[in-house]
């Protein structure tokens, strides 16, 4: 079976990396390994192969056990329409203006998205592990949530208060906008607005039994799989991290490990060494050392922090001079990295 | 920058949007203004910066004369449907308000312009200035765009006339502006360039500036100095702060930020970055 690691945190932390550098370390192994992204930075899109090919899984250059591919998170909704959808009702739905702003502006939409396209990776059976780059979309969690806030909406009291129980007939749609209280509504709001948006669902309606059974089985592997969460230690991503391992019990299994990126050695907060130079140079040294050691400590003191907290294994990245860009630097981070060992976190031996 | 009623923040995430708003609410009270700070999607930020809870719909003062509050979606649409389209408190609004939930939760157009509508009405209200703490730079023109959106989804009646009011409000560049925030990384600046180019194809808001957040300073010495030094820390933190502040310069070059914000070393609480920023940003203008 297919092993998935969920790589999870807040913008800007480095998740691409971190997901790309165990998906390099797990293809060392002679693991069939298949990195998923979102977002690459320019040069880790392009070390990973990913810049010309898109969302179809291609070998890297380099490495031959590992894969990439883009998730695609555009496209969503009109996929989920074509795939559940007859082929008229998926016309008149994505030619609906309702629909075009819920493809624009839901982001359930584009992390349910992402999550069928893992989804299907995971079950195509071709790879031994699965890695995410999880979408950024707002709080992060949606990834997980999109499943089952997509059979909410589709499925939901929405539809369930406008048609009665049951699948819906036009004629129940007319009974519907004559009630007094809807003309009413439509009156102060001017025009045809909640009729509109009615008969949108309608349509969307259909298609709720289809994207109803395949969510479940998404939600199924998002509970399988391992997570792990990504943060530096800014008040921000450390929020977004706290969130992560508040809520995603209740969603998926209970992350399984933060990784601090950015760390600083702990050797620059002891006493320092003398200063192997002199004048300018000297001065200019010492004291750059001495904002550094501050920020190692300050590093050091919330990661212990956040451990200790939330009961959890630690990995650290140190902070590199260059962010990695190809294959051999990634791998090279995971040489220097601690607490990332795909053993602990349920990868298969090969 | 304070004598407009509204300044929206937005950035991608993790660049530090609400630090900077944080910063501006602070600077504004001491130009002696009476300022709102909005959480618009949490509060959590807000909350961290001023070393207060999270805070509610309600305003609060967090600091004197700093007031914060935190948009909750189900209380700005009843406000939204009382104050604004002025259906009376004592209305039977039951099945109205059940058609609008059903509504907002399937056209998020109409949940942004809630919100954003929100933020508007308070910023003609009695502050000196809102601050709005925005969603990332992915979902900002979403949110900028709803009254337009709105206006041509609803043809005619209250909420069209409303949408066309706050679209005017946001686009009159002395009442309202927008501040982007990034750091000088490659996805960032990329992404805030996006922004900056959507904005001037379609003028929603005026650009106020753009800050840069965590700016290194060049180091006193060169990488040639560093290259007969011994291995040890004095060289590693040496290296790291040139490397860095190198790659930071290309990026900086893209941004070409209106103000920098410097990275600050080692502090601690979230509510000391922010004032300091703000005393730094002060002493700047």
């Amino acid at each position: 079976m297919t092993a998935a690691i969920l790589v999870t945190g807040g913008g800007g932390v480095g998740k691409t990396t971190v997901a790309a550098g165990l998906a390099v370390a797990a293809a060392d192994r002679g693991l069939e390994t298949l990195v998923l992204t979102v977002d690459p930075a320019r040069r880790l899109a392009t070390a990973l192969g990913i810049e010309r090919l898109g969302n179809t899984p291609s070998r890297t250059a380099g490495r031959d056990h590992l894969w990439a591919a883009m998730l695609d998170a555009t496209a969503s909704w009109e996929a989920i329409v074509h795939r559940h959808a007859t082929p008229d009702v998926a016309e008149r739905l994505i030619a609906n203006e309702f629909f075009r702003a819920i493809a624009d502006r839901f982001p359930a939409g584009q992390s349910y998205a992402a999550a069928e396209q893992t989804a299907e990776f995971l079950e195509s059976g071709e790879w031994d592990l699965v890695i995410v780059d999880t979408p950024p979309a707002a709080g992060g969690i949606d990834f997980f949530l999109a499943p089952g806030r997509i059979r909410s909406l589709i499925g939901g009291r929405v539809l369930r208060w406008l048609t009665g129980a049951g699948l819906p007939g036009r004629r129940r749609l007319y009974r519907w906008t004559t009630r007094p209280a809807l003309r009413a509504a439509d009156a102060v709001l001017g025009g045809h607005l909640l009729q509109d948006v009615a008969e949108f669902l309608m349509d969307l309606r259909t298609i709720y039994d289809g994207v109803s059974r395949r969510a479940r089985h998404i939600e199924r592997h998002l509970r399988r799989a391992t997570s792990i969460v990504v943060t530096t230690a800014d008040p921000a991503p450390l929020g977004e991290a706290a969130r992560f391992f508040r809520e995603l019990p209740a969603v998926a299994a209970e992350p399984r490990l933060i990784v601090f990126n950015r760390s600083l050695p702990r050797e620059w907060m002891l006493p320092p060494p003398p200063v192997p130079a002199s004048g300018a140079l000297k001065k200019a040294l010492e004291d750059n050392l001495q904002r550094w050691a501050e920020e190692a400590q300050r590093r050091h003191d919330l990661q212990t922090d956040f451990a200790a907290r939330y009961d959890t294994e630690l990995g650290v990245i140190p902070w590199l001079p260059h962010p990695p860009t190809s294959l051999d630097e990634l791998a090279a981070m995971m040489d220097v990295a601690t607490g990332l060992d795909l053993a602990a976190l349920d990868v298969p031996n090969p | 920058m304070f004598d407009r009623d509204l300044i929206v923040v937005s950035g991608k995430g993790g660049v530090g949007k609400s630090v900077v708003a944080a910063a501006l609410a602070i600077r504004a009270r001491r130009h002696g203004q009476r300022v709102l700070l909005i959480g618009m999607v949490d509060g959590a930020g807000i909350a961290a910066h001023f070393g207060a809870a999270i805070p509610g719909y309600a305003p609060r003062e967090v600091r004197d004369g700093i007031f914060a509050m935190t948009i909750d979606r189900a209380q700005a649409l009843d406000e939204y449907l009382h104050l604004q389209l002025n259906i009376p408190r004592n209305a039977p609004l039951g099945p109205l308000s059940k058609g609008l939930d059903v509504v907002t939760e399937a056209v998020p157009g109409i949940r942004d312009v809630i919100t954003i509508g929100k933020v508007i009405h308070e910023a003609e209200g009695s502050w000196d200035l809102v601050i709005a703490d925005a969603p990332a730079t992915g979902q900002i023109m979403s949110y900028l765009r709803a009254p337009a959106t709105i206006a041509q989804l609803v043809p005619t009646g209250r909420v069209r006339d409303q949408a066309s009011w706050m679209e005017g409000i946001l686009a009159d560049a002395g009442r309202a502006a927008l501040v982007m925030v990034a750091i000088a990384e490659e996805l960032p600046v990329t992404e805030t360039k996006e922004a900056l180019a959507a904005l001037e194809a379609e003028p929603l808001i005026a650009v106020a500036a753009v800050v840069a957040n965590r700016v290194l300073s060049a180091p006193g010495f060169g990488s040639a100095a560093l290259e007969d030094l011994p291995p040890g820390p004095h060289r590693d933190a040496a290296l790291l702060q040139t490397s860095l502040v190198t790659d930071q310069d290309e990026w900086m070059e893209e941004l070409r930020p209106d103000v920098m914000l410097p990275y600050l070393f080692g502090v601690h609480t979230a509510a000391e970055v922010a004032a300091r920023l703000a005393d730094t940003w002060e002493a700047a203008s």
